[in-house]
């Protein structure tokens, strides 16, 4: 047993005693009914149950859960889809997942959401050149798997976000133009 | 007519019971054993004898829980028959995985049973320049010696990296489902200082 104390979505939990062989997908899912964490393949291929899981440093990463033990997340922070919305307000990128119809059943969604909340903060901290963009985010979505929709429309409404505030998220040349 | 069915019925259930007992027993496989420096006596050229010391060393080198984390490729492998790592992972810069996807994220401490992920503090893929998959154990014992290909090791550091390093050791305790590497990674050792020993040669 370990006495598991963590930090998710700014609220702190614990200490809880949690089993060694307890998965942190089941401990988010069964202890703590943040059900919004999936449990999709349980191999650690299709991410749909990733997390983002934030550094001391100010970086942060995703990360899945599915098999790997919650006793390995004591004394971390992290970051589930329940903490996106901020007093019942969608994030921009929710927002834009759902104007491009980016999901249809939605189970991969709170991955793909994880890992586009970080590329944003990556991008934030060090903007790309707007001839860069595609690659970087197809390359940040990578590994997230979707049966649904394809990646097209995920891909689009990131784009979306990323374009509609350039100053923030691209190197901007002296003509304040994002290239 | 009913004591027969019922019968039939134990034995269904016991043939069951048996086979899965069976496929579980396969899956916690014990491991080959190696063969003692000391059962290579009867050769009396040192040379030969380090040779043959060295092959039955390979079958260490070259067992799927060596070889996987010596890939010739940037992702490493899994299971006995070398499938590339599922999920899709690179070695990145320094072997311990993109920044996106470093080795610790899934790879922790120790192994995971319940996510079937084996675990290691120090979990990494050997260096680009020490993959030793698609090559014949000749080939691995030059490249081994080379400093230049061995991570700058000493004879003396083989030996150690072989019988003591613990990420190495972990091969003789790979977690459920994974057939352990042959012997014990002490009789890895032993015969790795016996080849030192007797001259460092190798197989053509």
């Amino acid at each position: 047993m370990t006495a598991l104390s963590i930090t998710i979505n700014g609220r702190a939990y614990g200490p809880m005693d949690v089993r060694d062989d307890l998965t942190m997908n089941d401990f988010l899912r069964e202890f703590l009914g943040l059900t919004g964490t999936k449990f999709g393949c349980g191999a650690a291929q299709c991410l749909s149950c990733a997390v983002i899981v934030d550094n001391a440093d100010g970086t942060s990463y995703t990360g899945p859960t599915c098999v790997v033990p919650a006793a390995s997340f004591h004394g971390k922070t992290i970051r589930t889809v329940e903490g996106h919305a901020k007093d019942g307000m969608l994030s921009d990128l929710q927002k834009a997942f759902i104007e491009h119809f980016s999901f249809q059943c939605g189970y991969c969604t709170a991955g793909f959401l994880n890992e586009s909340q970080v590329l944003l903060e990556r991008l934030a901290a060090k903007p790309v050149a707007r001839a860069d963009l595609e690659k970087t985010i197809a390359e940040a979505l990578d590994g997230h798997i979707c049966r649904c929709t394809g990646y097209v429309k995920y891909h689009e409404a990131v784009r979306d976000v990323i374009l509609s505030d350039p100053g923030r998220y691209l190197i901007v040349t002296v003509g304040g133009e994002a290239r | 007519m009913k004591s027969e069915l019922r019968t039939m019925i134990l034995v269904a259930v016991a043939s069951l019971s048996i086979s899965m007992l069976a496929a579980y027993a396969v899956a916690e496989a014990q491991s080959d054993g190696l063969a003692t420096p000391e059962s290579f006596a009867s050769i009396s050229d040192p040379a030969k004898r380090s040779v043959a010391l060295f092959t039955e060393l390979g079958k260490v080198l070259t067992h799927p829980r060596c070889v996987n984390c010596h890939p010739a490729g940037d992702r490493p492998r899994q299971g006995d028959e070398g499938r590339l790592h599922q999920p899709p992972v690179d070695r990145g810069t320094d072997g311990h995985g993109l920044a996106a996807m470093r080795c610790p994220i899934c790879h922790q401490q120790a192994n995971f049973e319940p996510g079937r992920v084996p675990g290691h503090p120090e979990w990494h893929l050997a260096p680009r320049e020490m993959a030793w998959e698609g090559k014949t154990l000749g080939e691995i014992c030059v490249q081994i010696k080379d400093p230049k290909r061995n991570g700058n090791r000493t004879l003396a550091d083989l030996i150690h990296h072989i019988g003591a390093d613990t990420l190495v050791g972990w091969a003789w305790s790979p977690g459920f489902g994974r057939r352990p590497a042959p012997g014990t990674q002490q009789e890895a050792g032993a015969l790795a200082e016996a080849w030192v020993k007797t001259g460092a040669a190798c197989p053509n």
